[in-house]
């Protein structure tokens, strides 16, 4: 690790934006890995790409969390050819109402909830999302409220796995150096 | 944090609209029916506030009753049966001296096809009775004598008789008269989304109340197939409209083959043959009465000719062959299929 | 690994618990909804198609993207082919309580179970 005459915050950022980078990365490539998977029933997905938001959010902040999910609904849905159809805007406000349900508890419950807790929010808010941006779009029918509760049962359970993935992966993560360096010990290193 | 804070705020108000909107309470309905002027009249009401809407309801079915009180010519003491009774005519109540007026006006303009002054015809017929029969032609005849456009006239709430045999009948006019003034209850209690149905004459007030999974929209009214018992002949959508039909399904009789219905040719005397059904939908249910009656009479061509003069009033026809004529704009009333 | 046990916090359990009761819940209130009584399948704005459930039945119905076929009998009603890609209309299985939806979205079919009494295609009658 180099130090030098490099300013210490600028350095911080450059870090948190190659991180947050390979983040996005992993999450895209986890999204296409999953839209690959034989599944029981087409439209259950595990949502492993919620393992980067997870992370960015635990290891950053809201706003890394952000980054993260946004950038990789838009990348994905570009790598899978269908930005801006239908299956984008469920994805799009799936995201949203998940991010912004776990950055919101995430604040509110702290260390009293681990990445398990609220990735199972962070998975029902998805569901809601999905099904609301459908109410609106596709399918303007009230009748679609009905398989929300299916859906919500679902993604307690993969919600749970995600979770699990996240928090040890996060344990791993938060072990390495690269993520142990707070700007005053990095001063410290420097001198 | 330079723009997830605003992203944030954008996202609660979204959500926030979004949970009001679903949390919006849902709307009462109403409906309640009671039996009067001959038929079943049924009243729904839609709106927040249970009680103001029975409220509502109940000063309708009570300004109902009391406009059959006065318009019924069962009832002895009404102002038709004293009409009746009497040899040069008498003072009405207000109510009854604007329907007598609305009246007196279709039948001008269709040139007697609408008459006020049936009362004989129709008792001589007698489809009121167990067993209708077909009268002979000179008691037809004197049941005709004297009737018109001009046997009646109206100075204020004076009515003038031309010939003392005359025998006023309001018939379904009057009926189409207390829709209409049932609905202006309703409005007077507030009431925005309302349906008045007296047999089938029926006022819409507003639109179709929000339900259980289902959004505020237009009233839906289906049309009765002339012919088929259990069609519908075509559906409507209106809102602050009457739409009655008149058809020679609803009350007949067959004699020798021959069908025999209550909607009749003043010139004749007999039941009117060009149409099997008409429906129109116009701004007042008592305009829609006449009007259906006139235009039964008068024929697919004829009767069009007079809803021309009734930029407030459209027309569907259904021809004795079965084929439909409509005013030019029925089409706006049509659901698309 | 460590077990997600190892992670869960007190709080973790009271939102998963939270979160499986209000989805049995629902589950359960969908289930109890009395069974409909009618078939009717829209596409957009149109109605395309009303039929009894009690009738054993196939239909064919148009969409953009071609024909998606239908079959009514005992169980309810259900998508059996579809031009749709991924064919999660026919996954969506077997509709037959009241306010059931099947929905083809590429083919713009939705299938919906109500009942008559419920929503006639008009709601008075003139006559």
């Amino acid at each position: 690790m180099t130090c030098s005459a490099v300013d210490t915050g600028e350095l911080t950022r450059a870090r948190r934006q190659v991180f947050l980078a390979l983040f996005i990365a992993v999450a895209v490539t986890l999204h296409l890995f999953e839209t690959l998977l034989p599944t029981p029933v087409p439209w259950l997905r595990l949502g492993l790409a919620n393992i980067m938001t997870l992370v960015a959010l635990y290891l950053y902040d809201g706003r890394g969390a952000w980054t993260v999910s946004l950038a990789r609904v838009g990348i994905g849905s570009i790598l899978l050819g269908r930005l801006f159809s239908p299956g984008f805007w469920l994805a799009l406000a799936g995201a949203i109402v998940a991010t912004s349900a776990m950055i919101i508890l995430y604040r509110v419950a702290g260390r009293r909830l681990s990445p398990i807790g609220i990735s199972a929010v962070g998975a029902a808010g998805h569901a809601l999302g999905q099904i609301l941006a459908a109410r609106l779009l596709v399918i303007q029918h009230e009748a679609i409220w009905q398989i929300l509760p299916l859906f919500l049962f679902f993604t307690v359970f993969s919600g749970i796995l995600t979770g699990w993935l996240a928090a040890g992966l996060l344990e791993q993560l938060k072990q390495h150096p690269a993520f142990q360096l707070t700007p005053g010990v990095q001063e410290r290193l420097c001198k | 944090m330079p723009w997830n804070r605003p992203l944030i705020i954008g996202l609660l108000v979204v959500l926030l609209a979004l949970t009001w909107w679903r949390l919006q309470p849902e709307d009462e309905e109403i409906r309640r029916s009671q039996l009067m002027m001959g038929t079943v009249v049924e009243i729904m009401a839609g709106g927040q506030g249970f009680d103001k809407l029975d409220a509502a309801v109940d000063a309708a079915f009570a300004e109902m009753a009391r406009l059959d009180k006065l318009l019924s010519s069962h009832n002895p003491d009404s102002d038709v049966s004293r009409l009746s009774q009497s040899d040069h005519g008498g003072d009405v109540a207000a109510a009854t001296a604007e329907v007598i007026a609305l009246g007196l006006e279709v039948a001008q303009r269709s040139d007697g096809a609408f008459d006020l002054t049936l009362g004989r015809l129709k008792s001589l017929w007698g489809f009121d009775q167990e067993t209708p029969t077909v009268p002979n032609r000179d008691a037809l005849a004197t049941a005709l004598a004297g009737i018109g456009p001009e046997a009646l006239s109206l100075e204020g709430q004076q009515v003038n008789k031309r010939a003392p045999q005359l025998q006023v009948d309001l018939g379904g006019i009057a009926k189409g008269y207390a829709v209409d003034r049932a609905i202006a209850v309703l409005k007077q209690y507030g009431v925005t989304s309302a349906a008045v149905n007296a047999g089938g004459d029926m006022y819409l007030l507003g639109q179709r109340s929000r339900r259980a999974k289902h959004p505020e929209r237009f009233w839906r009214i289906g049309l009765q197939h002339p012919r088929q018992k259990d069609a519908v002949l075509e559906t409507v959508q209106v809102r602050d409209r009457a739409v009655v039909t008149s058809g020679d399904y609803e009350r007949f009789f067959e004699q020798d083959g021959i069908r025999y219905h209550h909607i009749f040719d003043p010139q004749s005397g007999l039941p009117a043959r060009g149409c099997q059904s008409v429906t129109i939908i116009a701004d007042s249910v008592a305009l829609g009465d006449a009007l259906a009656t006139a235009v039964f009479v008068l024929g697919p061509q004829a009767g069009l000719l007079l809803l021309t003069q009734y930029p407030q009033a459209e027309g569907l026809i259904v021809a004795t062959d079965g084929s439909l004529h409509t005013s030019p704009g029925w089409a706006a009333y049509q659901v698309t299929p | 690994m460590k077990t997600p046990w190892h992670f869960m916090t007190a709080g973790d359990w009271l939102v998963v618990l939270f979160l499986l009761t209000a989805a049995l819940a629902g589950i359960a209130w969908v289930a109890a909804a009395p069974e409909g009584t009618r078939v009717v399948v829209t596409s957009g704005e149109q109605t395309l198609f009303i039929a009894p459930l009690d009738q054993p039945r196939s239909v064919d119905l148009d969409g953009p993207l071609g024909q998606t076929h239908l079959v009514i009998d005992e169980q309810g009603v259900r998508i059996t082919r579809s031009p749709c890609p991924r064919k999660i209309c026919i996954s969506m299985g077997t509709a037959r309580h009241r306010g059931d939806l099947l929905a083809c979205v590429p083919n713009r079919i939705l299938v919906h179970i109500d009942s008559s009494a419920e929503e006639a295609p008009y709601d008075l009658l003139s006559r």
